[in-house]
């Protein structure tokens, strides 16, 4: 219901204002507003996941071509050709954005550039650089040829509508939870199984589509001719950032408030001063980008919601209620419990109970190297269900390099790891943590911008839980962390965020536990109470291997030691055996200690 | 191959110049990390600036006019930086805020110099512009070559500064690694300012090479945006010396494809090219990962 409320409002003002202006002049700028709206909730689609594309002119320009040439060559009505457009933007979304999602930071943003311009060029040089748009006054609906122009307002309304609704829905399904994952750290995303790839493509794809579902709707309603230079052009890009950024980079409605600011503005400067200052409208738009960056880069709402909060955060009852306004109710986050959260798009893998005694996780000649630099050569170990292994070694020693080998954050150059008695080495680290292989990170690793809560939905989600709101909240009450669940993860102590580690780790089940280097920066009293807190999570078959240089916590709680050493074993077996063998001791300590020590 | 060698030789011709305006980027990118989308609207202030200082009175010929726009483009660059660029470095949040900085400070660019000049292409035209001389079968501009040799000379300075003076090698030292530059005392904000006015700079002097052969139009800097972002890609993000390969190496493409398709789709290879190497070598052809020099 609460989510109704912006639609609502979206609603009555576009149709009042559509009711009540009748000069032709209002009427463009209200088609325009929602037009840039449409296309600025298009493009935010992508940003969610935090990725910034500059190349969506690429599918406004697919989309205005497509129908035009459809209408020109067969009087195909222009929904249909939209439809088309929609599916052929999607599809090439899909072939661009596949080989560009394994890229990370600027790549993409380089990447999208050039799709337009190529798009142009080609468009320009081998086809027609301009068409126009067949006009056809004998079905004003078939032909989306209204005589009204207000009709053509309540058309672009309703899919201004239907794209929020979509974006609405993504914000409240584990759709929305796996690319703010993605936003906030994508590596830690693909630990706790979320398919990064898959994901960041469904976004690029309905993004690429409702692009080009706009590009008809502006040229039936403004352009009136198709203009290579531009659909294609770089103008139609920044006014999506505009538009964007200004409201609200990521958030649904943030595109609705920037265009209902910039695009009336712009126009009207255009309208009084557009002769003598040929560039205005231009200008607005740079002139907010500027800005936003220097002062509120999220952009408006998010920065009225964290006013509000910052209002509702004093004890004044009073500021509370008038804190919760309707801005700050379009800018707030997912609310938690959601039935939604949920999509059936993956179904969960029952996993069968090991039976004890078998063979969890078998290392095999494992060799990896960072160029020159041998990090690992022919390391095998294994581990059994239910067994609990320490890995010690000297800093360098490659241990944190084979965790990350196991978990398909780097690739091996040779050997093999079998889990559970499968070859894991083809499949990417979303797919092995599926399979029941947990790990938490030497350097703690969270989504800083989400609630501790959320930081373990997303692992609960990519465990396909079905539960995973109901799941995650238990696993914080037993981790002791219930109290700050909806807090803010900067609020939380060392040892509370390595409780939060661990719950985000145990809440899939998993049949083998990594924790790399679980005791760094606790305290005494902490690192005692620590170990206990894993045994009271973990289930008797999980396998549990633990990196760490406490190497006298570690013994008390390891059934079986793998010594490291210039990245190969140098020692295994009873921790007792393995920490007093002299090249283990060497390797800690240096033989210059050794010689001393057998000079004594 | 004479009519090969006739697109390669303007094509690496050409290529200097691209070389010289993706150092710029390069080293900007290499040092703290912004990818700055408004470089090649210096380069189209530049070009301004070279057809002021020839057309406005002065008639100062735009290869002797280059030392004073180095100058006035350094301290534009640094000031620049100093009034925006410096609020949003540093954070990996910032990321979005510099894309639509240099995004809109570009856009403000080419919108006042629209405003003040209109959109009428502008021409240099010193009395050499059309001349040149045949080696063999192939047609040297003139030009042209004066642009080339500039690039090189410019090039062999760069090298110099980066390598010969403190303010260069502390440039160096903060693209390597910024954190342990400052250790070592280095005063990150003076060096990225530097660092910035001298890589507008580089850009603005490529601009000032260009305009005895390209018109100038307020949106001329579009056009090189992504032939810069290609260079630089291709040489390898965050290196100097690898823009440098890789605008050479555009330039010949760029020429070459006109071989067998029309020279109105010549970039379309460029972008295309751009596009194979972020998919296949994102960190550049010779793989070097995030290093200035």
């Amino acid at each position: 219901m609460r989510r109704l409320v912006p639609f609502i409002v979206l609603v009555v003002v576009v149709a009042a204002l559509n009711g009540w202006l009748d000069q032709r002049f209002y009427v463009r700028v209200l088609t325009l507003s929602v037009v840039w709206a449409l296309a600025g909730v298009a493009w935010n689609l992508m940003a969610k996941a935090g990725q910034i594309s500059l190349g969506h002119s690429a599918f406004v320009g697919i989309g205005a071509y497509g129908f035009t040439i459809l209408l020109r060559d067969s009087d195909t009505s222009p929904w249909i050709g939209m439809a088309i457009g929609m599916g052929v933007a999607a599809a090439v979304a899909l072939a661009v954005g596949l080989p560009t999602f394994r890229l990370r930071g600027f790549y993409f943003t380089l990447a999208t550039i050039s799709f337009p311009l190529i798009l142009e060029l080609l468009v320009s040089h081998y086809g027609d650089p301009e068409l126009t748009v067949p006009f056809h006054p004998e079905g004003e609906w078939e032909f989306m040829e209204f005589s009204n122009s207000h009709t053509y307002v309540w058309v672009g309304l309703g899919m201004l509508v239907v794209a929020l609704a979509i974006s609405e829905l993504i914000d409240v399904t584990s759709f929305g939870f796996a690319l703010r994952a993605v936003r906030d750290n994508e590596v830690l995303a693909r630990a706790v199984g979320i398919r990064t790839v898959a994901w960041k493509s469904a976004a690029f794809m309905i993004s690429a589509a409702l692009s080009a579902a706009m590009a008809v709707l502006w040229v039936k309603a403004v352009l009136r001719v198709t203009v290579a230079e531009e659909v294609f052009g770089i103008t139609v890009v920044i006014v999506m950032l505009s538009v964007a950024f200004v409201g609200g980079v990521g958030q649904t409605w943030g595109p609705v408030v920037g265009a209902a600011f910039l695009i009336p503005l712009a126009m009207f400067l255009d309208d009084s001063i557009g002769e003598t200052v040929p560039g205005a409208q231009e200008l607005v738009y740079a002139a907010a980008l500027v800005l936003v960056a220097l002062l509120i880069p999220r952009g408006i709402l998010p920065a009225i919601e964290r006013g509000c909060r910052r209002i509702a955060t004093r004890p004044d009852p009073s500021r509370e209620l008038a804190g919760r306004s309707l801005l700050q109710r379009l800018a707030a986050p997912s609310p938690r419990p959601s039935p939604l959260l949920r999509l059936p798009l993956r179904r969960q893998r029952p996993r069968m109970p090991l039976p004890a005694g078998a063979k969890v996780l078998e290392v095999d000649g494992v060799a990896k190297s960072f160029g020159a630099n041998e990090v690992l050569s022919d390391v095998a170990f294994s581990v059994d269900a239910g067994q609990r292994v320490g890995i010690i070694g000297p800093n360098g020693a490659g241990k944190t390099t084979l965790f990350n080998i196991m978990t398909a954050h780097l690739r091996a150059d040779a050997g093999r790891i079998l889990f559970k008695g499968a070859a894991v080495d083809r499949l990417r680290a979303p797919r092995r943590y599926e399979l029941g292989m947990s790990r938490t990170f030497q350097v703690p690793q969270g989504f800083h911008l989400m609630s501790p809560l959320d930081n373990v939905v997303v692992a609960a989600i990519g465990a396909s839980l079905p539960h995973p709101v109901a799941a995650s909240m238990a696993m914080l009450e037993r981790v002791g962390l219930a109290g700050k669940a909806l807090g803010e993860l900067s609020a939380l102590t060392t040892a509370e965020i390595k409780s939060l580690e661990l719950a985000r780790a145990m809440v899939s089940e998993p049949d083998l536990l990594l924790l790399d280097e679980p005791l760094a920066g606790l305290n005494e009293s902490e690192r005692a109470g620590f170990f206990g807190t894993v045994d009271e999570l973990v289930a008797p078959h999980t396998a549990i291997v633990v990196i760490e240089h406490s190497v006298r916590s570690l013994i008390q709680y390891v059934e079986s030691v793998v010594a490291l050493d210039d990245g190969r074993v140098i020692a295994e077996g009873p921790p007792e055996d393995v920490v007093s063998d002299p090249g283990v001791i060497e390797a800690y300590l240096g033989s210059k200690w050794m010689e001393h020590a057998r000079d004594q | 191959m004479v009519e090969f060698l006739q697109f390669l030789v303007p094509g690496i011709l050409i290529g200097g110049v691209y070389a010289l305006l993706a150092s710029g980027l390069g080293l900007i990118f290499g040092v703290m990390r912004v990818v700055n989308f408004a470089q090649a609207d210096f380069m189209m202030l530049a070009m301004y600036l070279s057809w002021a200082l020839f057309a406005g009175g002065f008639g100062l010929d735009p290869f002797l006019a280059v030392p004073a726009v180095f100058v006035v483009f350094l301290l534009l660059g640094m000031a620049v930086h100093w009034l925006f660029i410096r609020f949003v470095i540093g954070q990996r949040e910032n990321h979005d805020a510099q894309v639509i900085l240099t995004i809109g400070l570009g856009l403000i660019f080419q919108n006042l110099i629209l405003i003040r000049y209109s959109s009428e292409p502008r021409v240099v035209a010193p009395a050499y512009a059309n001349e040149g001389d045949f080696i063999g079968d192939i047609f040297i501009s003139r030009v042209r070559l004066y642009a080339f040799l500039l690039s090189l000379l410019v090039a062999a300075l760069l090298f110099l500064f980066l390598n010969r003076t403190g303010t260069g090698r502390a440039i160096r030292a903060a693209s390597e690694n910024w954190e342990a530059a400052t250790y070592m005392g280095i005063d990150i904000d003076r060096t990225n300012r530097i660092a910035f006015g001298v890589g507008v700079a580089l850009t603005a002097v490529g601009g000032a090479a260009l305009v005895t052969f390209q018109s100038i139009t307020p949106f001329v800097g579009f056009r090189f945006v992504v032939v810069m972002f290609a260079a630089v890609v291709l040489g390898g993000l965050g290196s100097v010396s690898g823009a440098f390969v890789g605008g050479v190496l555009i330039g010949i493409i760029q020429s070459v494809s006109q071989v067998w398709t029309s020279a109105a789709v010549k970039n379309v290879w460029v972008f295309a090219l751009f596009l194979l190497i972020l998919y296949v070598r994102p960190n550049g052809l010779f793989g070097k990962v995030q290093r200035a020099i």
